[in-house]
């Protein structure tokens, strides 16, 4: 496949502020946290959907780290979306969406939200996020599943949480939660930094499968829950972003775009600002969403793989990440020749403590 | 890797309406999109014409003798495309 002709982007991540109250160990935010202090303003964001929308954009992801840290810019980038016939989706661990917030956004035509917690459990739940939150997250899930809005369910998984799947099964019901992710840590920015911390066994793995085997046939058609793997149990990478440059982009807080929320990672791009530049001309032209494009940047074993069309040669950041080369094979696929540091990764001695995601840690 | 829709979750009888969330997206007569929670699905165009009569108050039944009428087609198969493709959307929570 070589492409002449950019594809429409289908999705729009906006992180809005890397700001959050939390300090999730498994963030895949950049680890340089303060690089991006100086955020766009509200009708910087505005502009940046509309481009979007002319792109042809359909959904808008409004996260960060914690979008609602900047209530206003949500507000009017939901405002902005809603005019251009865009589905919206906020992406929060919730602490702040009280009763008042949550009905603006409704009324401004907010589509889905996504509420993450860390743990079933309050004790674990606020150890992982450094901060006691996990009562309010749960006040803030049953405001939204109160509410003429639909409502998504997320549980990151790792090792110190992955054996109270059943328990996050259970807290779900207890909701009525209808749609449910399980998913495990992708190891990018701050994940990659706590991965022996976070790596879950592969017999953690194994017992999930069958945990989540169980409860979809239980809870067929009242609850959809989505199990996601951590890639490096698995043969075969991810299509990651269904390709590089192919359907999504993302925006960081200080208006770098990116063909991917992991993509800060590679320090041998240039990634473009809006600020500088045009969407469209970042999106269809420049080097850096061109750079992986298609099919023709292959290497081998990609070029002659059958596959090549299925994962896209996997996840450029992860190749970036484990093996210093964003243009490599992503390691995570059985053809290549460093995908045993996978194994070799997800062996390693976790170490007592994790590093918690903060601000300021990259300037000391 | 779904199963077919089986008796429990029958589409036969209820009228068929979107789920929170979900909501169909076209464009001319070409492009129709099922925009759902994180995620765009590419529909094809028997796939929009049957979500095109999702409106809260048709059943099964209904859409099927509609796009029979429509396109002049026996009735039999156009029910059974249309319990496939409905009883698909609503076990993944997409539609009511």
């Amino acid at each position: 496949m070589t492409l002449s002709v950019a594809p429409r982007p289908l999705s729009l991540l906006c992180e809005l502020t890397y700001r959050c109250n939390l300090q999730c160990p498994y963030c895949y935010n950049p680890r340089n946290l303060s690089a991006y202090r100086d955020e766009l303003l509200d009708e910087q964001w505005q502009d940046v959907i509309h481009q979007a929308a002319d792109l042809g954009v359909l959904q808008v992801h409004l996260s960060g780290g914690e979008p609602t840290l900047r209530p206003k810019t949500v507000l009017a980038a939901i405002e902005s979306a809603t005019q251009r016939g865009i589905y919206t989706n906020l992406i929060t661990q919730g602490t702040f969406l009280d009763d008042e917030l949550l009905d603006r956004y409704i009324a401004a035509g907010l589509d889905h939200v996504q509420i993450s917690i860390q743990a079933p459990q309050t004790e674990l739940a606020d150890q992982i996020a450094g901060a006691h939150v996990h009562e309010r997250k749960l006040q803030a899930i049953e405001r939204v599943r109160s509410r003429n809005v639909a409502l998504t369910l997320n549980c990151v998984l790792h090792r110190a949480n992955h054996d109270l799947m059943p328990q996050v099964i259970e807290l779900a019901e207890r909701f009525g939660i209808r749609k449910l992710e399980l998913a495990n840590t992708q190891f990018y920015g701050w994940a990659f930094t706590n991965r022996s911390w976070l790596m879950p066994t592969l017999e953690q793995v194994r017992a999930g499968e069958r945990i989540v085997a169980q409860a979809q046939e239980r809870l067929r058609g009242r609850m959809e829950i989505t199990y996601v793997l951590p890639d490096y149990y698995e043969d075969w990478p991810k299509p990651c972003m269904h390709g590089w440059g192919n359907a999504f982009m993302t925006v960081t807080p200080n208006g770098t775009v990116l063909p991917c929320p992991a993509a800060a990672a590679i320090t041998t791009l240039r990634f473009e600002n809006v600020r500088e530049h045009p969407l469209s001309w970042i999106w269809t032209s420049s080097d850096s969403f061109t750079a992986y494009r298609g099919t023709d940047w292959m290497p081998e074993p990609c070029r002659s793989c059958e596959r090549r069309e299925i994962d896209f040669g996997g996840c450029r950041c992860q190749a970036f990440e484990v093996l210093g080369d964003a243009g490599l094979t992503d390691p995570a696929c059985i053809k290549s020749s460093h995908h045993a540091l996978m194994a070799q990764a997800s062996h390693e001695k976790p170490p007592a403590r994790f590093v918690p995601r903060r601000m300021t840690a990259d300037r000391t | 890797m779904r199963r077919p829709c089986n008796a429990e979750c029958s589409v036969n009888a209820d009228a068929l309406r979107y789920a929170r969330g979900v909501r169909l997206h076209t464009e001319g007569d070409d492009v129709a999109w099922l925009l759902v929670p994180e995620g765009v699905l590419d529909l094809n165009a028997s796939a929009r014409a049957v979500l095109e009569l999702v409106d809260g108050t048709r059943t099964v039944d209904d859409i099927a003798a509609l796009l029979a009428q429509r396109y002049d087609a026996p009735i039999d198969e156009l029910r059974t495309d249309v319990v496939s493709l409905c009883g698909s959307l609503r076990e993944r929570g997409f539609l009511q």
